[in-house]
């Protein structure tokens, strides 16, 4: 049987970024096919290509045994190919039912709607309200919505690109049985993840990209594990820090951190962080936490327990109803970004596409927005020293992109959040850094480098607030994990402690301490 | 006449081409498009259409003139601001000082001997037209000005957010990307959506010189055209508040020149002003959340990642 699709001598450029080289494919239908590769080797670009969002330069490209070149997304989709893609893509002013009737416009009416749906929920599991506009949804939600939109159109090859990025476990788990289904009814899946416990899991063949090129292929009962991440990052799996091993399986447990033997002088102070909401109980339900110097203090739970509003309590972003959030001595529970970051607080958001960078402006000019002061010279911007200010970060923090005046948009998503990262960790003086899933969406050498220079900034005297879906990336980094139900943390867990696992995940369901 | 009457009636016929020309606009803002041309291509249709009935007598040859130039308008505007990415306001305001030089030298050039072109005359509909005050102001319009409120209504239905139209529009407007990648076609709908823009206006423009008053005057629109596209932003982008704005603006035109008659003595500058006040007090969200299309003045093209 001829395979699903075939890719040879694909190439593109981007001016001058050769963001794939020769790349040769092929996927056989049935089957989930990963694609794996660091942060810019060119997975995005394979897909985009494949979906029509992009027209290749040069090579060939077949889908089930017929020339294929869509000219656009809507041609692909025509011919049976649906993709998610690495950046949430539904319209936020819908709701959902409309979001998936755009995709079926011509087709569907609302009540056929109602029944494809549902039998698209009995079919994989995926429930989704119809009714709920997409802008409040979670992010796991929001996922759920954009492969039942792929799954209405009952696609031949079904295009994923890091859709588990986003998600916590049990979401991830939900996906990849999704992806196995649709492969076992004789479909093709293509899988872009960074996690081989991922790959172990739901994968049957896989192929690894490194700067563009095709670094090897094949079924995965042909590759260990050593070699598929020296195939990614050409560096041995052994090299790497422990958690690693534990974010390819998540089964495993990694050796826990040496706790500090003393815990520094207290650093911020969380006193009864209230939020309430319109609708239901409050969303934060009296917070309290004390942050002492050079401690990192983990934040678990289940997406949607009031872990990412108490990020955006502590950043800003949103204004608590009641208590106190002071920094050194410093009320900061009603001041402004400008004074948070003076008073040295770093926070790495959630979302950082959305609410952490401008895409439309450059590498350099991301980095150094809220300190354009110090490159202030006679009153005009010292553009130079911008310049050369960017150059060293993109260097030490391993950015990909073509240079400090690149526009961000046109780096690849890993690098988007790199940028995001190194700019958060350079505040001086840092005192306190709230890191959101500071991983998500990194390669493993680039999680490597995170986790080393959130353990540095510890090191260095800084308070370390760190919100995680990846429970074994907690019990490594942090000296004691709290975990958020209902709008309170409950704990703390010592993550040396025998059973803490246990422990944290009896916490997430609500049993008392 | 009394006084009431006569307001109403001149609210009603000022408002007739403000509501057809912002219902087009609606739709193209909608699909995130905003034509600042809208008086530019008014003007050219409204002079078309006059130098079209004085030449062939006719004034329906005058309307079909008019529609071709609106569309031929459009068709520049949409290629600059579509195709080729320009600047939606630039392109806008500098076709607008075109269209005020081009017409003003053609009317001198054409209208040697007055000015006054054959038009269309009121039909008042049986019955509907006795209703008193309201039924002459109302029911007394020419064809056009009937055309014109018909195609006002059906493309409000149309493109409402209930229609497979609506949403396809709505998509495009606020995520062109995601309408993109959902098969949508996104630069194709929003040329249409432009040439529409340029029927709806010439519409209104050839209302003015042919249904209401029967000549092509030097800048004869004077600034309805920029009326209309105060009114979609009144309207918060949302059919029915935005044909309202249409018809307040109407009136406080109109209550320009019967505010005598009432005893009112403001000064005609606040009266000229009111309709832009609207604007702005509904822009500043003072009357609830103001909800621009997002992706609104934003041209779209594929590999340009957002
Ligand atoms: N529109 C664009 N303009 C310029 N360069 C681009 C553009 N799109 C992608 N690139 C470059 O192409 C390379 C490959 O990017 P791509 O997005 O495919 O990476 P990726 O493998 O998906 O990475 P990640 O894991 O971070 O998502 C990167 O170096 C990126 O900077
Ligand atoms: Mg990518």
């Amino acid at each position: 049987m001829e395979p699903a699709l075939e890719l040879t001598g694909v190439g593109k450029t981007f001016g001058e970024v050769r963001a794939l080289d020769a790349v040769d494919l092929t996927v056989r239908a049935g089957e989930v096919h990963c694609v794996l590769g660091e942060n810019g080797a060119g997975k995005s670009t394979l897909c985009n290509l494949v979906f029509g969002s992009a027209a290749l330069d040069e090579g060939e490209m077949r889908l089930y045994g017929a020339p294929y070149r869509p000219r656009r997304p809507a041609e692909a989709l025509r011919l049976g190919v649906a993709m998610v893609h690495q950046h949430f893509s539904l319209v936020p002013e819908l709701t959902v039912g409309e979001n998936l009737l755009l995709a079926e416009r011509a087709r569907l009416r609302p009540p056929d709607l109602t029944g494809r749906v549902k039998a698209i929920e009995e079919e994989y599991g995926l429930a989704v309200d119809l009714a709920a506009p997409v802008a409040g949804l979670p992010v796991g939600e929001r996922q759920s919505v954009e492969i039942v939109k792929c799954l209405l159109r009952d696609p031949r090859l079904l295009l994923l690109d890091e859709p588990t990025a986003v998600l916590g476990p049990a979401e991830v788990r939900a996906l990849l049985a999704t992806c196995r289904r649709v492969a076992e009814t004789g479909r093709a899946v293509v899988l872009v993840t960074h996690k081989l416990g991922e790959v172990e899991r739901a994968g049957d063949a896989a192929t690894v990209l490194r700067g563009g090129k095709v670094a090897g292929s094949g079924p995965l009962a042909g590759f260990s594990r050593d070699e598929l991440v020296r195939l990614m990052v050409g560096r041995e799996l052994a090299d790497l820090d422990p958690l690693l091993a534990a974010g390819l399986d998540a089964t495993e447990a990694p050796a826990p951190r040496t706790p500090r033997e003393t815990a520094g002088e207290p650093v911020a102070r969380l006193r009864g962080l209230r939020l309430r909401s319109d609708h239901g109980p409050d969303v934060l339900d009296g917070v309290d936490l004390e942050l002492r110097a050079g401690e990192i203090v983990g934040v678990a739970g289940v997406e949607g327990n009031g872990q990412s509003e108490l990020v955006a309590v502590l950043s800003g972003a949103l204004s608590a109803d009641e208590g106190v959030f002071e920094l050194d001595g410093v009320d900061l529970t009603r001041a402004a970004p400008a004074v948070r970051t003076a008073a040295g607080l770093g926070v790495i958001p959630e979302d950082r596409h959305h609410e952490g960078c401008v895409t439309g402006m450059s590498v350099a000019e991301n980095l150094f927005l809220g300190r354009l002061r110090e490159f202030r010279r006679f009153g005009l911007l010292d553009r130079k020293a911008m310049r050369a200010g960017a150059a060293r970060a993109v260097a030490e923090h391993g950015i990909r992109a073509s240079g400090p005046d690149a526009p961000l948009h046109t780096l690849s998503g890993g690098n988007q959040q790199k940028v995001v990262v190194a700019r958060e960790l350079a505040l001086d003086p840092l005192r306190l850094l709230i890191a959101a899933q500071p991983t998500r969406g990194l390669d493993i050498g680039a999680v490597d480098a995170v986790l080393t220079r959130v353990r540095d900034a510890a090191a260095r005297g800084a308070a370390v607030l760190v919100v995680s879906s990846e429970l074994a990336e907690l019990l490594t980094l942090c000296d004691r994990v709290m975990v958020a139900y209902r709008g309170r943390l409950l704990g703390p867990v010592a993550p040396d402690a025998p059973g803490a696992r246990d422990e944290i995940g009896k916490l997430m369901l609500g049993a008392a301490t | 006449m009394s006084a009431f009457a006569e307001l109403v009636d001149g609210g009603v016929r000022l408002a007739i081409p403000l509501l057809v020309a912002s219902a087009g606009e609606l739709v193209s803002e909608r699909a995130g498009v905003l034509n600042m041309s809208v008086e530019g291509i008014m003007l050219t249709g409204a002079f078309a259409g006059a130098v079209g009935a004085h030449t062939t007598g006719s004034a329906s040859a005058g309307l079909l003139c008019a529609l071709v130039a609106g569309l031929l308008a459009a068709a520049l505007q949409a290629v600059l601001s579509v195709t080729l990415r320009a600047d939606q306001i630039v392109t806008g305001v500098a076709a607008n000082a075109l269209a005020l030089g081009a017409t003003t030298y053609g009317a001198r050039l054409y209208f040697t001997e007055g000015r006054t072109v054959p038009g269309f005359d009121p039909v008042a509909l049986p019955l509907l037209s006795d209703i008193p005050v309201i039924g002459p102001a109302l029911f007394d319009q020419s064809v056009l000005g009937y055309g014109c409120v018909l195609l006002t209504v059906l493309l409000a239905v149309l493109f409402g957010r209930r229609t497979g139209f609506g949403l396809a529009v709505t998509a495009i407007g606020a995520d062109a990307e995601t309408a993109d990648r959902s098969g949508l076609p996104v630069n194709a709908v929003r040329f249409g959506a432009v040439l529409l823009v340029g029927v709806t206006s010439a519409l209104a423009g050839a209302h003015l010189a042919l249904a209401d008053v029967h000549a092509f005057t030097d800048n004869l629109t004077a600034g309805a055209g920029y009326l209309a596209v105060a009114a979609v932003i009144a309207g918060r982008w949302r059919a029915w508040p935005t044909l309202a704005a249409c018809a307040f603006f109407g009136l406080a035109q109109a209550l320009q020149f019967a505010a005598p008659a009432f005893g009112i003595h403001l000064p005609t500058a606040v009266l000229v002003m009111s309709p832009y006040l609207l604007a702005v007090v509904a822009v500043s969200g003072l009357v609830g959340a103001s909800r621009a299309p997002a992706g609104l003045t934003r041209p779209f093209a594929r590999e340009a990642r957002a």
